[in-house]
Formats: structure tokens, sequence, C-alpha cells
């Protein structure tokens, strides 16, 4: 039971940082490899605000997380923006000079030390019993709800409102959206705001529930393997990649080799590149375009 | 003879001549004559750095041949380097292998490696393929670090300086020698694949593999043999680098390392085999640049803290700049020269008259 | 005073290689106006510089104006013009095919009367909730030309209607296009391969050639052309089968004079 809840959790962080793989790729056919970069510089955005503004989590967590979602707007008009009409390899390598630049900067300002938000908020994390005996903290149960309601919003919003509507519209041919008179570039922003949105808010609840330090950004590589196992631009098949990531991992790490579990996920997704390609429930056609 | 000059090639010697004119000529001479004359006057500083670009340069050209040439994204490299190295660290830990035995046999678990790699190649395209090659990456990587922990060699192995035909390599004079020679060869064969029916075959299938396989070119064979020949290439260059190093450890070869080189061909200009040599010489140098620099602001004392972030940060910086302004890398700043010079006083090529 | 005035403009892609020199055109409003020329005469090149696609391709408007409306809107990113009623129907990837009929009609609306679509185009009122994937070329080019309506377009500028359609499509399309002017006052430039086709319905054309403008007048007018009629129509009305000679004189005499 507890190894149940365990892998519920692991694949709730999983998908808070897959969301941003799948937005960022669906707006703009680039795999963002400075997502788990992004996703700890909103945890130092959380431990900033919580060292300088104020101790207060209902101040601090919004102020982290505006700051997350700004730094994606940021990120596109700055480097996303420039790239458009050069091959998805150069704009890809330009997410990895970001995630590198992130790191250096948080480093150069935080140094390499460990930090720990929650105790700076003045909070516990009391554990919460689940029926059937298992036991989780109370952030890993936040993880879980926020990842479900983030899930739950962002299909909501891309298939009924008209803003979700041209916003699938822009992904799939921009020239063609700009030629009906949408501003990809403003939707385009948008998709990358969510994703770091999104980020931060994974980045938040992992500091304040583990810790701080800037190797944060391993975690998204990680997360890579469960957007493509899920298929790259597709929401729903996150939820499936991101279990099944998460149960191989867990799996590993209790009766394997802890080493082992670090490559788990990477296995997970040279499995599925031979059998799937293009994952679980991706477009297949995705295979040709990029 | 220049690009766009007018004057073309008018017998299969000339066509044929790996250097075709004057100005190349002399500076290929002036290049051997100063590279052989390097020792004599250069401090043992600034030879251990050209003997660092050089094994740069044999690992850059390697994954230019695979990306730039044929097309095929890899972020494996450092992969293929960390097999390489393993191969001769395991090999001479276990069973003392001579230098003989243990290089051919990194090149063959070279071609292996690039050969599973380049399975996957056949099916998939671009990020998928990236995706694939660094999941290889991490894969090699655990394997190593299970040896290492297997074996009791939690910091890495240990690699004796290797003797060939009685002579022992050691000194940072003979490295030298040897690896600018490693380098001179496979700029060599990089240059000849280039101009050959397989790299024509490989740039084919880059631009378009459809229209390449209706041509009559056996895609999946070239693009196993664009794996096979940049692996092969790269174990050697993580063998010799086990050698030159005398020491193997995991951490040697972490995914940064794979970014550097990307960042060599980038940098340098994709496609290009003096895109790779510039790129390389580049990547490998800014650091130390950065310390001399560093040095000269603020003499004596200790190196800062910040110092490490700052290089690594200026490399981030430098990738990203030149991504977004100037793609085709520092060839394409010297090809932009080269045709304005051609063209002067002209601004464009002008408008193509009808026929 | 015609709604676009395109004045002697020049267009260089890649900082090295011009495609069109010195285009000067006019679209006087409520009139089809044809943009004739082979392969590679610069038509899509003159299209994309008018509706400000250059910039994915690397390519750069140098010299001349492009005056719509009064107002010079040379450079202006294309979700602006659109906005001021100027909109292109692309050659190619003209709909969203992952979205559905209804999807895509919503995604380009600002404001326009989606039954008044189905009334132009009943083909696609039945294939309202399918997939834009699905949909064969002809209603594919009707979506296109729907979704254009759509953004409430003062100009519309449609490149290759016919292109890869039946003769029996192509006549219909070209008859939607004709009831676009007459009945909503539409001002359209039509870049068009099929010159027959396009004739027919246009009320003064232009013939592109390398670059250049080589020849202008009412549709009319160039139907009834010798030239036009050899190089565009095929089969010229005195003599059949001019030798390469004379084709060779005619492109001398045209590039000296025109």
């Amino acid at each position: 039971m507890q190894a149940v809840a365990g892998v519920v959790v692991l694949a709730s962080l999983y998908v808070l940082l897959g969301v941003g793989y799948v937005l960022v790729y669906r707006a703009s056919r680039v795999l963002n490899l400075a997502q788990g970069d992004l996703m700890m510089v909103g945890g130092y955005a959380l431990f900033a605000a919580v060292t300088t503004v104020s101790a207060s989590p209902l101040i601090a967590v919004p102020l982290a997380l505006a700051v997350g979602a700004a730094a994606g707007v940021v990120v596109y008009a700055l480097l996303m923006r420039p790239m458009a009409g050069h091959p998805v390899f150069a704009a890809v390598l330009v997410t990895v000079s970001l995630g590198i630049l992130l790191r250096v900067a948080v480093v150069l300002v935080y140094t390499d030390q460990a930090r720990y938000p929650l105790p700076a908020m003045d909070l516990g994390n009391p554990p919460v019993r689940l029926p059937g005996g298992a036991a989780v903290s109370t952030l890993d149960a936040l993880t879980v709800i926020s990842a479900a309601a983030l899930l739950a919003g962002l299909l909501a919003f891309l298939r009924l409102s008209r803003l979700g509507i041209r916003m699938r519209a822009a992904a799939e041919r921009p020239l063609l959206a700009a030629q009906r008179g949408i501003d990809f570039h403003a939707l385009f922003a948008l998709s990358w705001a969510l994703a770091s949105f999104a980020g931060a808010l994974a980045g938040v609840l992992y500091a304040s529930n583990v810790r701080l330090d800037p190797s944060l950004g391993i975690l998204g590589l990680k997360a890579f393997a469960v957007a493509l196992v899920g298929g790259l631009d597709s929401l729903g098949g996150l939820v499936a990649g991101a279990l099944i990531v998460a149960t191989v991992e867990v799996l590993t790490i209790r009766h394997v080799n802890p080493l082992l579990s670090d490559v788990s996920p990477f296995l997970c997704l040279l499995a599925m590149l031979l059998v799937r390609p293009w994952g679980l429930w991706g477009t297949r056609e995705e295979l040709e375009r990029v | 003879m220049a690009h766009g000059s007018g004057y073309f090639k008018t017998t299969y010697e000339a066509d044929m001549a790996l250097v075709d004119t004057r100005l190349r000529r002399l500076t290929l001479a002036a290049l051997v004559v100063l590279l052989a004359a390097l020792p004599r006057v250069a401090s043992p500083f600034s030879l251990e750095l050209v003997t660092q670009t050089a094994l740069a340069a044999v690992g850059a050209l390697a994954l230019n041949v695979l990306t730039g040439l044929a097309g095929q994204i890899s972020l494996g490299h450092a992969g293929f380097l960390c097999a390489g190295a393993f191969t001769v660290g395991i090999l001479v830990e276990s069973v003392k292998a001579p230098p003989l035995v243990t290089l051919p046999a990194a090149a063959l678990v070279g071609a292996l490696l690039g050969t599973l790699v380049g399975v996957p190649s056949l099916r998939l395209k671009g990020l998928y393929l990236a995706l694939g090659t660094l999941a290889m990456h991490f894969v090699v990587l655990y394997a190593a670090s299970e040896y290492q922990a297997r074996w009791g060699f939690n910091t890495g192995v240990s690699v004796p300086a290797p003797t060939i035909a009685g002579i022992r390599f050691r000194s940072g004079l003979q490295w030298y020698y040897v690896l600018v020679a490693f380098a001179a060869l496979t700029t060599l064969l990089s240059v000849n694949l280039t101009r050959s029916r397989v790299g024509r075959a490989w740039m084919a299938i880059r631009d378009r593999e459809i229209a390449a396989a209706s041509l009559g070119i056996a895609v999946a064979r070239y693009k196993l043999l664009a794996f096979v020949a940049s692996s092969v290439v790269t174990a050697l260059a993580g063998a010799v680098w086990a050698y030159y190093r005398s020491f193997v450890s995991v951490e040697a070869f972490s995914f940064f390392v794979t970014i550097e080189f990307i960042a060599m061909i980038v940098i340098g200009g994709m496609g290009s085999t003096l895109g790779a040599l510039l790129g390389a010489s580049f990547v490998t140098l800014l650091p130390y640049g950065i310390d001399a620099v560093v040095g000269a602001l603020a003499p004596g004392g200790a190196a800062p803290y910040w110092l490490f972030p700052l290089k690594f940060g200026a490399f981030g910086l430098l990738m990203a700049l030149f991504l977004l302004f100037e793609p085709l890398g520092l060839v394409g700043i010297w090809r932009r020269a080269r045709t304005w010079i051609v063209l002067w006083p002209l601004r464009y090529a002008p408008l193509r008259s009808a026929r | 005073m015609s709604l676009l005035d395109v004045r002697t403009i020049e267009v260089v892609y890649h900082r090295a290689a011009t495609a069109v020199q010195g285009i000067t055109l006019q679209v006087p409003a409520g009139r089809i106006v044809t943009l004739l020329g082979p392969n590679g005469a610069g038509k899509t090149t003159t299209l994309r510089a008018i509706s400000g696609f250059l910039d994915a391709d690397d390519a750069r408007v140098t010299d001349g104006d492009v005056i719509f409306d009064g107002e010079a809107v040379t450079g202006w990113l294309p979700h602006r013009l659109v906005r001021r009623g100027l909109v292109l129907v692309p050659e190619r990837e003209k709909i969203f095919e992952t979205l559905t009929v209804m999807e895509n009609l919503q995604a380009c609306r600002r404001g326009g009367d989606l039954d008044a679509i189905f009334t132009y185009f009943p083909q696609l009122a039945g294939r309202r909730r399918q997939l834009a994937g699905y949909l064969s070329g002809g209603e594919r080019q009707m979506l296109a030309l729907g979704g254009a309506l759509l953004c409430q377009p003062r100009l519309l500028l449609v490149d290759e209607l016919s292109l890869g359609l039946a003769p029996i499509v192509v006549r219909t399309l070209m008859e939607a296009v004709r009831r676009l002017r007459d009945e909503l006052g539409l001002t359209i430039l039509l870049v068009e391969q099929n010159a027959a086709a396009a004739l027919e319905i246009a009320d003064h054309g232009y013939v592109i050639e390398n670059g250049r403008i080589v020849h202008e007048g009412a549709a009319a007018d160039l139907l009834a052309h010798e030239d036009v009629r050899e190089f565009y129509l095929g089969g010229a009305r005195s003599r059949a089968g001019r030798t390469y000679r004379d084709v060779k004189q005619y492109r001398r005499r045209r590039r000296w004079f025109a």
C-alpha cells in the first residue's frame, strides 16, 4: 500500500514537470531541456520570497509561482521567439544553454548548499494517514492534488475555450494562425508561461517537501522520459506515462538496486522508442514532423 | 576556388586535389611548420593546451560526421567516449592488456555501440533519436558506475602509461605529437569522407531522406554507417583520452561533456570540417582565456569561488548567442567575409537574368 | 484610389539572392486582380511581401512600399495586417488538420457570421464535427476560404486557388470567388498558374516572370493577347507551332523592352 502511495506521489511530480514539456512541445515543437532548471528557479524563488519578502506562505507561494510564470514569458520573448525559423534542434540547444545559465545564476547568488524553505516559513510537514495503512506527508498529498487540478484545468481550457482552440490551432500551424489574425507569439508566450508555471509549482512543492539545491534540474531530465512515454504532444498520455515510469522506478528502488532506479526512466524511454516511438497517446505524424 | 568566383575546375586532377589554390597550399604549409616548430618555442603549458585541443578536435570531427553530415542528432557522445575509455580501463586493470589490444577493442566496442544506437535511427528522427541516444548515454554511464562500485574503484580506474614498440608514452611532448597526428589523420578522414560517395549520400539523407532513397541511396545502410564511423572514432578518442589522462572515472563523462561537443560543432559551424576544428579550439581554450583575463584583472590570491560558475556561464551564454545570432557558426562568419570580398563592391549577387 | 498599391518592391532572400525586383501593381476596391506567371517567377514572394510573411524564410523587402488603404504597411506583422482587413489564403498548409471544421472556423472568427460560410460552401455544413484533416482537396480550399472570410477581410489574397484540383472543382471555387466580389463587395488578389480559369473571373491581370512584371492589362485584353495565349493559355490562334528560336527572340525582346 505504501508502495502504491509512493508511486502516485512520484507520478504526480512527474506530471507537474511533464505538463511543461507537453505544452512547450505542442506550441513550438521544442523539447525544453531547461524545464528542470525552471523548476529549480521556482523553488529558489520561493526561498527568496520567504527570506526577503514575507515568511507567510500565502504571500510567498503565489509570488514564487508568479515569478515562475513570468520567467516563461521572458524566456520565450528573449530566446525562443528569435529562434523561429531555425532548426528545432538549435532551439533545443538554446534551452540547454538556458539551463546552464539558470544554474550558474542560482549558484552565484545562493552557492551550491542545500536550502530548506519549509522551516523558514515556520511550517511543518506532518504525515497524512491514508485508508489502507499507508502514510504520506502533507506536501506529498498537496502534490497529488495540484497535479490533478492542473491537468483537469488545462484539458478543459484547451478543449472548450476559444483561447484554447486558438492555442491548439497556433500549435499546429503557426503561420496559418497568423494568417487568420491570431497573434501566435502571444499564445506561445502563454504556453511558455503555463509550462514554466507548472514547473515552478513542482519546484515549490519539491523544495518544501524535500530540499533545494542547484542540481534539482536532473529531475527534469527524468520527467522528459515520462513525457515521451506518454506521447510528447498528449496531456492525457502524460498520466499513463508518469504512472508507468514511477512504478518501474519505485519497484527498482525496492527490489533491485537504487543506482539502477536513476536510470530506469531512461530504460522505459528506450523500450518505448523501440516499440511505439510516438508514445502511448502521441500523434504518429509527430515522428515525421521533427 | 572560392565560391562564386566564377572560376571552375577543368581537369579531374584539379577536382581530386585536396588543396586547390595557392593560398590554401601556403596556409597548410604554414600550419604544418607551425605545429612542428611549436615544441621548440612554446611553454609546456601552451603545448598542453594544443594537445587538449587536438583531442577535442577528434571528438568534434566524429560528432560532425554524424550530426553535421548525416544529420543524425546525437546526445550520446559522452557515452561513446565513456565506453572507449572504460574499455581501456577495464582491459588494463583486469588482464594488463597492451595498447595494441585495447585500442582495437575500444574501436570494436564503439562499433557495436554505434550499431546498437544506430538501429533505432532507422525508425526515429530528430528529437526522438536525440532522446534515444541520451537514454543510451545514461545506460552506458550506469554500466560504468556499476563496474566502479562492484570492483571497488570508487574514485576511478588508473591506467599506466602505454608502451608501443618499446616507446613509453608519458611526456607532454610525446603526447603532443601523438594527439596532433591523431587529429590530423581524423581531419584527413573527415575531409575525404565529405567529398566521397559516402559523404554525399549522408548529406542527401540529411537534407531529405525520402528523396535520397528515391535516388537509390540505401538509407538504412548509410545511416548505420554514419553511426558506426562516428562512434568508432569517438570510442578511440575515449581510449586515447584514458591513456593520456592515465585515469578513468564516470564523473568525467557527464551529460555536460556531450553538450560541450555539440557546442563545438555549433559554434564552429555545423557540417563543416573546418568548423569542427575551429569550434574545438574555441571551446577548449575558452576557460583558459577566462582564467587569463581574471588573472590579469585580479593578480595573485586564490581563485574566487565564482570563477567556475563564471566559466560555465560564459560557455552557456556564448552557445546561446551563436545559436541566436550566428547559426552557421565561425565558418559562417568566414564564408560571409569571403563572399563579401568576392562580390565587392556589389552588395548582393545580381538578379539572375532571363536566359 | 486603389485599395492596395504596391510600389517597386524588391525582395532579397538570405541577404543574398534577389527574388523580385521593381514589382508595381494596383488592386482597386471591389475588383478581382490576378497575378499570373510560371513557377519561380516570384508570384508567391510578392504575395508574401504584401502579407508580411517574409521573415520566416529569412527574406526582406529591401526597397519599395506596400500601401494598403492609404497607409504604408511594409514589414508589418501578419496578425496586425489581418486586423486591418488584409487576409491571405496560402497555397499549402491552409487549414488546421487536427481541429474539427467548426473549431477551424472558430479559431479564425473575429465576429463574422458562421452560418453565412455554410451558405457559400454548403458542402462544409454536413462536416462540421469532422476533423479537417479528413476533408478532400476542394473542401479544404473551401474551409480555407471560409476561415479567411471570418477574419472580416477587405482585401483577400488567394495563392493558387486551383492547385491540384479537378477542373469541375476549380470552376465551383472560381464561381464562389466571383460571388464574394459581387455579393460582399470583396477586393481579391488572385495568384494563379491556371491563367484561363483566373482570367475568366478577373477584372485585371498582371504577368510576372523572373521577378519582373512583363505584361499587364484588362483581363479581356490579356485573354486576347498573342504572347499570353502562346505561353500561358496554350495554342496560338494564328501560327501553330513556334520554333525554339521564336521563343528565344520573344524572351530577348521582352527582356529589353518590357
